[in-house]
């Protein structure tokens, strides 16, 4: 375990998305009322930066750009959303947050199939 | 002689029909709509550098032919160019001049090309990664899979430029088609990177052809003040102006006395690569492109044809990568004191083909152009210009001197 303080949780108003660095690892720290989640900074669908197109309301993550959506309570993943969510634990001391940080936590992006021949291709 | 009443100013000039050509070709807008289908939308363009899309994801946009057209870099590194265009509704799909797809844009996600119109995406290969509600829509009928971007032919080549074709089925490879032209240059222009450090357009009032021809002819040394006072000298006047097939020549090079050019000094110093000191190359590309390597600087023409009387002409100014910034600022000095928008050259060129410009309007009344000059093949003979009309005939399938008639190969001009 190695638990890594972020901020202290009242930075964070209630049902926003807020973006930090810690020790060189980027994530989001989302606040949806009923607790904290600090996931990577990205939509694991089409990298967007969450803290630009993220919202919150009801307990749901939505990225706006493509309504990929997540309920923070169970982290079930909502409507068309393909790819679950991947999550730092958090805890709070004191009202300070804390996240266990092993490492950085990424998402794969298929880099789609590699071009054929090009005398084949335009053939 | 005398002056011409207008029976005697429309009569055909005492020259053979090689030696001159009719201004329709350079005002006729159905002629000029042939010459995007026959020629722009088949020959090769070199749209731009390779160091203007220096890093993966840098794209840059431009036209073929009236075509909107995107090159970019993959995240693998490959340059590639497709039309710029979504295949759902036909919405351009990048506005942008040039810029990076590696940040997210409002309608547009990273690493990707977004059109903005109803959020369709693709990769940097084409490929479309997405559809917004594409079940919901297509049900089963229409899968990302099922569409992408239009790809074209694109090689980066002859220094790093980067040439596109419309045509999937070019006719002649790249290489053929411009290696022959381009062995002169080849070892410098190849032996390390270069890199753009100047960029500006003209657009000006005139066909497209007339910009080429100026730059395949130095007679117009007349209109150049600094030249007539300063320049002349047997070694100048002595340069041969070399056909090659496909349209293109080359002026071969003379040792450029900057001793005598008030304020200049030697450029021996920064000569390009494997180029003897002080060098001076040029290679005129069918159909409208200008590669000029003076010494320190190498200098790039692409004339995009915008309307029979409208061209746009890109000009780009080249230097070694590796330069230090001391070497850069001179080699941009070298470069904009004489092809800069305010060097000592460049717009009086520019005031040559708006003046031709001027009098071959759309409508205007046809006139002869002559291209007579017989000078051994020298700068100052014309053969550089019909040598290019014959390929101009060749793929119009106009004789260039009355474009109402099919092409036929000229004899006399065989031997030249």
């Amino acid at each position: 375990m190695t638990w890594k303080r972020i901020c202290e949780a009242a930075e964070i108003p209630e049902n926003s998305v807020k973006k930090f660095e810690v020790d060189g690892v980027a994530l989001v720290v989302v606040n949806y009322g009923e607790g904290f989640r600090a996931i990577p900074p990205i939509c694991p669908h089409m990298e967007e930066p969450l803290a630009e197109s993220g919202v919150v309301a009801r307990c749901i993550l939505t990225c706006t750009k493509h309504l990929w959506a997540w309920d923070l309570r169970t982290l079930e993943m909502q409507g068309e959303t393909e790819r679950p969510l991947k999550t730092y634990e958090v805890k709070q001391e004191n009202g300070t947050l804390l996240a266990n940080i092993e490492g950085e936590l990424t998402y794969d992006f298929d880099d789609a199939a590699g071009d054929s021949d090009d005398d084949d291709f335009f053939k | 002689m005398a002056a011409k009443n207008h029976g005697q100013w429309l009569a055909e000039p005492g020259l053979k029909p090689n030696e001159w050509v009719d201004s329709r070709i350079y005002s006729d807008p159905g002629i000029f709509e042939e010459e995007l289908e026959k020629i722009f939308k088949k020959a090769w363009i070199p749209i731009c550098h390779e160091s203007e899309l220096a890093k993966p994801y840098d794209f840059r946009t431009t036209t073929i032919a009236r075509e909107p057209i995107i090159v970019c870099r993959g995240p693998d590194n490959e340059v590639r160019a497709f039309l710029n265009v979504c295949p759902h509704r036909g919405m351009i799909i990048e506005r942008r001049p040039s810029g990076s797809f590696l940040e997210g844009q409002p309608s547009g996600n990273p690493k990707r090309m977004t059109c903005m119109f109803h959020a369709w995406q693709y990769d940097l290969r084409g490929n479309c990664v997405y559809i917004s509600r594409e079940k919901e829509g297509y049900q089963e009928r229409l899968r990302k899979e099922d569409v992408g971007l239009r790809r074209l032919r694109c090689e980066v080549k002859f220094g790093g430029f980067v040439w596109v074709t419309l045509d999937d089925n070019p006719q002649v490879s790249l290489e053929d088609w411009a290696g022959p032209a381009f062995t002169c240059l080849r070892k410098t222009l190849e032996a390390e990177p270069l890199e753009v450090f100047h960029y500006h357009k003209a657009i000006v009032n005139a066909n497209y052809k007339l910009w080429h021809d100026t730059n395949c002819e130095f007679y117009h040394d007349f209109m150049h003040y600094h030249n007539r006072v300063t320049g002349f000298n047997d070694a100048y006047f002595a340069r041969k102006n070399e056909a090659f097939e496909h349209g293109h020549i080359v002026v071969g090079t003379f040792e450029v006395k900057y001793e005598n050019y008030e304020g200049f000094q030697s450029r021996a110093a920064l000569s390009f690569p494997y180029l003897p000191p002080n060098q001076w190359y040029m290679i005129d590309m069918f159909p409208g492109m200008n590669f000029n390597l003076r010494g320190s600087a190498l200098r790039c023409d692409v004339v995009t044809p915008l309307a029979p009387d409208r061209v746009m002409i890109e000009f780009r100014g080249l230097g070694l990568k590796r330069d230090t910034a001391e070497e850069r600022q001179t080699r941009v000095n070298h470069h904009n004191s004489i092809w800069g928008p305010f060097g000592r050259n460049l717009h009086e060129d520019l005031l040559g083909v708006q003046g031709q410009g001027t009098t071959m309007l759309p409508g205007s009344e046809p006139r002869r152009i002559l291209h007579g000059r017989h000078e051994n093949q020298t700068i100052h003979d014309e053969n550089g210009m019909r040598h290019y009309y014959q390929e101009w005939g060749r793929w119009m399938n106009r004789q260039p001197n009355n474009p109402d008639l099919p092409y036929a190969e000229p004899m006399s001009v065989a031997a030249e």
